[in-house]
């Protein structure tokens, strides 16, 4: 990195093993977590005999199998749906306003516009909790009457909900990403007659991929991690809600709640393993405003 | 403002005035509102009209002096976000020094590595600490601790008050925290002109010295934010607490922050008493919202502020 052509090299290898006895317990606890997921008991006390591999637990988990016993079944394909709808629905909306909010407030001067900005920065530090009784308030009093729509509601409620929470960073976030394009492009478009709206959506959308990108994925990890909204407005259950709600039920299998533990922990992994430069970025990037 | 301006800022600006204004003005609105009601029990039809005063926050300052369970949340929140904050930000430091040290590769799997917690799923990351701090023998810290014969019986961690439970959430925490610290300070080490640290070394200074002397004190304002910005989060988030109180892993009393009781009182089981939970909620964002301004005054906001170029 920066340090490098005077380092001393004796040191590195120090450095590396303490943080790796540092890292020790994060490696330990989610490699014994995917382990247990393909063992027919958990492993969890390093002992290898309790370790007897077998793909049953992710069988069961697609057929909805939760228990060895009894015919209680559920289907996860559902439950995945349903968390792979707030997580896109979150991303969708907090990626669209913010690339709407984030182009005006880095590129248009209006009256307003430094409150706006001072307005966001202490909304994201406002706490969700506080919020979150009012947000049910106001959920209960628009509370379909008809049946049929209570499903739809709950899915819409709980995404904007959720999106509401990202907002103020993400405008941040994909402000400073307008920020980066330099002002001549957008003046040759100006010049030529186009409209602002225009402009934004012609020039500068596709000029900040990049941006928008960092911004969705976060998005869509915010949404598909979230336990406390959707168990409070979301009628229907999640991959959160339905390892929350088998902990603790007295028939679950658990190696079989490991493996869909395991599998609510993929995309984290794809993103990882896919788009570690952006979540990096994306992290600093908002940071520096 | 010409109408055309007007027009496009409207269209920029209004689904986030819209957003804003439906989940954050009115809630916090009917938040206060809902303090002064007697509401329980989310008996809308009930209470909503039956105002109270100041009732409920005289009820909390009353608990605040007598009710044990409440004294307990009191110091778990002020125990809490201490040593949290502490862990936060020298651990994040510690990492963002360490990594600036090493290798690029290593390095950047190391920074990966603590991102985990914070972007792995929270019922996954609390899963996995149940099995870890279980307090039976099939609890991972017991098996190694007995298997090394530090211990003879398992230890059951979280139901041990009130340091037991402390520790338990302080470290699932501070795991989660420390990655925010890390990147800042990361992204903060890498604009120190490398000159700086060629010269040193060039004079015989030690990683040490060198850490101390010239790094630390150029990252000054970013411990600053980090400090402030963490303190704000520890004192008003809680879903990664809630799994570890739900499941019984650590002590209900010892292992609950202000903001978990709550949201607890709100939605738990049992009686829930929101008006109760509303007052506390509205005392703990008058700090939040007084924390939001101290920050942006650390941050030196006005800075930042540069009208946009060239606008017309």
């Amino acid at each position: 990195m920066r340090d490098v052509e005077t380092r001393p090299k004796r040191y590195e290898r120090l450095i590396i093993l303490a943080l790796l006895l540092a890292s020790l317990p994060l490696i330990l606890g989610f490699s014994l977590l995917v382990l247990s997921s393909f063992s027919t008991e958990m492993v969890t006390n390093l002992d290898p005999n309790s370790f007897h591999p077998t793909l049953e637990n992710w069988i069961n988990l697609f057929q909805g199998k939760i228990a060895t016993t009894g015919g209680i079944r559920v289907n996860i394909w559902r439950i995945t749906l349903n968390t792979l709808i707030v997580a896109l629905g979150v991303a969708g909306v907090v990626t669209g306003i913010s690339a709407l909010a984030g182009y005006s407030l880095s590129r248009i001067d209006f009256r307003g516009r430094k409150t706006m900005m001072v307005l966001l920065l202490v909304l994201h530090a406002f706490p969700g909790v506080a919020l979150i009784v009012g947000v049910y308030l106001l959920y209960r009093l628009t509370f379909p009457q008809n049946y049929e729509v209570v499903g739809l509601y709950s899915f819409a409620y709980v995404i904007l909900a959720r999106a509401a929470l990202e907002i103020p960073m993400s405008i941040w976030l994909m402000k400073g990403f307008f920020d980066t394009i330099p002002w001549e492009f957008e003046w040759s478009g100006i010049i030529d007659g186009a409209s602002r709206i225009t402009v934004w959506r012609k020039i500068m959308l596709p000029l900040i991929k990049p941006g928008i990108l960092a911004v969705a994925l976060f998005a869509f990890l915010a949404g598909w991690q979230d336990i406390i909204y959707v168990r409070t407005f979301l009628v229907y259950p999640t991959l959160a809600t339905f390892i929350e709600a088998n902990i603790e039920a007295e028939y679950s299998h658990m190696p079989l709640i490991a493996a869909a533990g395991t599998f609510y922990l993929l995309p984290t992994i794809i993103f990882f393993i896919t788009a570690q430069q952006i979540l990096l970025q994306g992290y600093s990037g908002g940071i520096k405003g | 403002m010409t109408k055309g301006k007007l027009r496009d800022l409207s269209f920029f600006l209004s689904p986030m005035v819209l957003m804003v204004f439906l989940f954050y003005l009115v809630p916090l609105v009917m938040t206060i509102y809902i303090s002064m009601t007697r509401m329980r029990n989310w008996n809308v039809e009930r209470y909503l009209t039956e105002f109270v005063g100041l009732y409920n926050y005289e009820r909390l300052f009353y608990m605040f002096q007598h009710d044990p369970t409440f004294k307990a949340v009191i110091m778990t929140t002020l125990v809490f976000v201490g040593i949290t904050l502490v862990i936060n930000v020298f651990g994040g430091l510690a990492l963002a020094l360490a990594t600036f040290f090493i290798n690029e590769r290593p390095a950047s799997s190391y920074r990966l590595l603590w991102l985990l917690p914070r972007m792995s799923p929270i019922a996954v990351y609390s899963l996995v600490w149940y099995y870890f701090f279980h307090g039976s023998e099939i609890g991972t810290l017991n098996s190694i601790l007995m298997s090394l014969g530090f211990i003879s019986q398992p230890i059951p961690w979280g139901q041990v008050t009130p340091w037991g439970a402390w520790s338990v959430i302080i470290f699932v925490n501070g795991l989660v925290g420390v990655s925010f610290g890390m990147i800042v300070f990361t992204s903060a080490l890498n604009q120190i002109p490398k000159e700086l640290v060629i010269a040193a070394r060039v004079d015989g200074a030690s990683s040490w010295q060198i850490s101390r002397r010239i790094l630390i004190p150029m990252i000054k304002w970013h411990l600053l934010y980090v400090l402030t910005w963490q303190f704000l989060s520890l004192l008003t988030t809680y879903p990664h607490l809630f799994l570890l109180v739900q499941w019984d892993l650590v002590n209900r009393d010892y292992g609950t922050t202000l903001a978990l009781y709550v949201f607890n009182t709100a939605f738990g089981r049992g009686e829930q008493d929101q008006g109760l939970a509303a007052a506390a909620a509205v005392i703990l964002s008058i700090i939040g919202i007084l924390g939001g301004f101290v920050t942006l005054k650390v941050l030196k906001f006005e800075r930042m502020m540069k009208k946009p170029r060239g606008d017309f």
